[in-house]
């Protein structure tokens, strides 16, 4: 133990070693100064917004109303990441089905990806959504509130991440498929064997940055007045009660946080797929 | 002699209005090593993938351990004959398309498991003898992008041999390599020829066919143009086109 403690006091660090370890010493810093940039940002928004509790001259929020309607508002959370959680659900079987619809050799079924997806990119979402609610009524077609939300951004969403699936099926090279039919597999099986997992770990990136940002697009879905959602719940007491500034800053934190954590989440799922690259 | 393992009749194969080959024929025996040579664009790939129906011939029948395979079939009868051939056959590529999200083992395991419904254990059994063959067994946990290109080859060669094809088909398996990775492969197909497998090798090596080969066949534009033994061929080409194939290896040794 003492030989070899004293054997490596002794033997100097090689040019490598000390130049590795000056980058990681730079990379360290760098990445400090960027965290205690961020704590000064959001110590400053918070003093921006607190002239109330601290007595500064500031902009006061009225912190009686965010504490009295905390839970209300929070609540809206819950069911912004319920018709999420479904809608995402739903794009992803359609985004499938249109993504195969697309490399199909079947004319129809290829005529129906195309003009699924046409439809659904060529309309404003917001659109989309008050069709649900609105015009299909008209035609006696009335569901639930929740349900024509997520049939909304699921169809809309859908059309969107059948290219990202289509992108990933693209990815996976022809010999990929040449080596398994040569082993003899049935095209199902190339498929679902060799061409689906491959695709699905070079989608699954974007397929999180889309979730990411239908959670916030949910939030349209709240201009029907049907689904309590976090932006209804947030503009409805913020209305009656003239405390907009209020709610709409509780709802954005709230809408924020639930990013920060997908995003972290998005992060971990991407470390864990990375096995098998590089 | 015996009833070949493969036996090309009249193949003929058009890409659009190209003619990429000309009414090939050709037979290999059982346990015979055949290499096939020729400059690139003789259609000697094609040809080797014309064999296991990678590409559909155009003319002519493919026969393969008795399993007679005539081109232009269609209908479920058809493909049937092809899924059944391409059982018997195991194929190297050049690129080595090596299963990435898969681990080595997996690899080699995949196709049995899969397609021929083997149980877990048995071709785990059966991966791990082929692996060990091919000197891999020690890298069985890695993925295939931690590993260098001679190890991915000899990896690929195990995952066609776990399949227990009647005959090996092997496309130019080194033409991807660095030069001093080439040795490692050809050394695993030397092994292969010397168990007595049937292998017919689309190559470059000269040496490798000239060590290993029982035959050699020489390939332009389409056509067979020479065949003989490999030591004949190389010393006396009788095809002038052979003789000037030859040169340009030389020229570039």
């Amino acid at each position: 133990m003492k030989l070899f403690g004293s054997k490596q006091t002794t033997e100097p660090k090689s040019q490598a070693e000390l130049l590795y370890e000056l980058q990681q010493r730079k990379e360290r810093i760098f990445r400090t100064n960027v965290g205690a940039s961020w704590v000064f940002l959001l110590l400053f928004l918070y003093v921006v917004f607190s002239g109330d509790s601290l007595g500064l001259d500031a902009i006061s929020l009225d912190s009686k109303f965010i504490a009295d309607n905390f839970a209300f508002i929070g609540k809206g959370l819950g069911v912004t990441i319920y018709i999420s959680l479904l809608s995402i659900a739903l794009a992803i079987v359609l985004a499938l089905f249109a993504a195969l619809g697309r490399l199909s050799r079947f004319p129809p079924f290829y005529a129906l990806s195309t003009f699924y997806v046409s439809l659904m990119r060529g309309t404003p979402l917001y659109l989309q959504i008050f069709f649900f609610f609105l015009a299909l009524p008209q035609l006696g077609i009335v569901m639930p509130p929740i349900m024509a939300g997520v049939l909304a951004l699921g169809m809309n969403y859908g059309a969107y991440m059948s290219e990202t699936f289509r992108a990933g099926i693209g990815s996976v090279g022809k010999g990929q498929r040449e080596a398994a039919i040569a082993l003899g597999m049935t095209s199902g099986q190339v498929m679902r064997r060799i061409v689906m997992p491959q695709a699905l770990r070079f989608a699954i990136p974007p397929m999180g940055n889309d979730f990411i940002a239908m959670t916030k697009d949910s939030a349209m879905v709240a201009a029907t007045g049907f689904v309590h959602e976090l932006m209804w719940r947030a503009t409805r007491q913020g209305r009656a009660t003239f405390h907009n500034l209020e709610a709409l800053i509780m709802a954005a934190v709230f809408y924020w946080g639930m990013t920060l954590l997908l995003t972290a989440i998005q992060s971990r799922i991407e470390a864990r797929l990375g096995k098998g690259d590089r | 002699m015996g009833t070949p393992i493969i036996k090309v009749t009249n193949l003929s194969k058009y890409f659009g209005r190209l003619h990429v080959l000309k009414g090939i024929n050709l037979e290999v025996q059982p346990r015979e090593v055949v290499c096939v040579i020729g400059r690139s664009g003789s259609g000697k790939s094609t040809m080797l993938r014309c064999i296991n129906f990678l590409e559909e011939p155009s003319e002519g029948e493919i026969e393969i351990h008795g399993l007679k395979i005539p081109a232009g079939g269609k209908g479920r009868e058809h493909y049937k004959l092809i899924h059944e051939a391409r059982l018997l056959t195991g194929m190297v590529f050049q690129e080595f398309n090596l299963f990435p999200h898969m681990s080595i083992l997996e690899n080699v395991m995949e196709a049995p498991v899969i397609v021929k419904g083997m149980d877990h254990a048995k071709a785990k059994e059966i991966a791990e003898m082929n692996l060990a063959r091919v000197g891999m067994l020690f890298k069985k946990d890695e993925y295939p992008n931690r590993i260098s290109g001679g190890q991915k080859q000899r990896v690929a060669i195990a995952r066609a041999l776990a399949m227990q094809p009647e005959v090996m088909l092997f496309d130019e398996p080194t033409s991807a390599l660095d030069p001093e990775l080439i040795g490692e492969v050809l050394e695993v197909m030397k092994g292969l020829a010397k168990e007595g497998t049937t292998m017919l090798v689309v190559t470059h090596e000269m040496g490798f066919a000239r060590e290993v080969a029982d035959r050699m066949v020489v390939m332009n534009e389409g056509e067979l143009i020479e065949e003989g033994e490999p030591s004949e061929v190389l010393a006396h080409p009788k095809h002038k086109q052979t003789q000037a194939l030859l040169d340009r290896y030389r020229t570039a040794d």
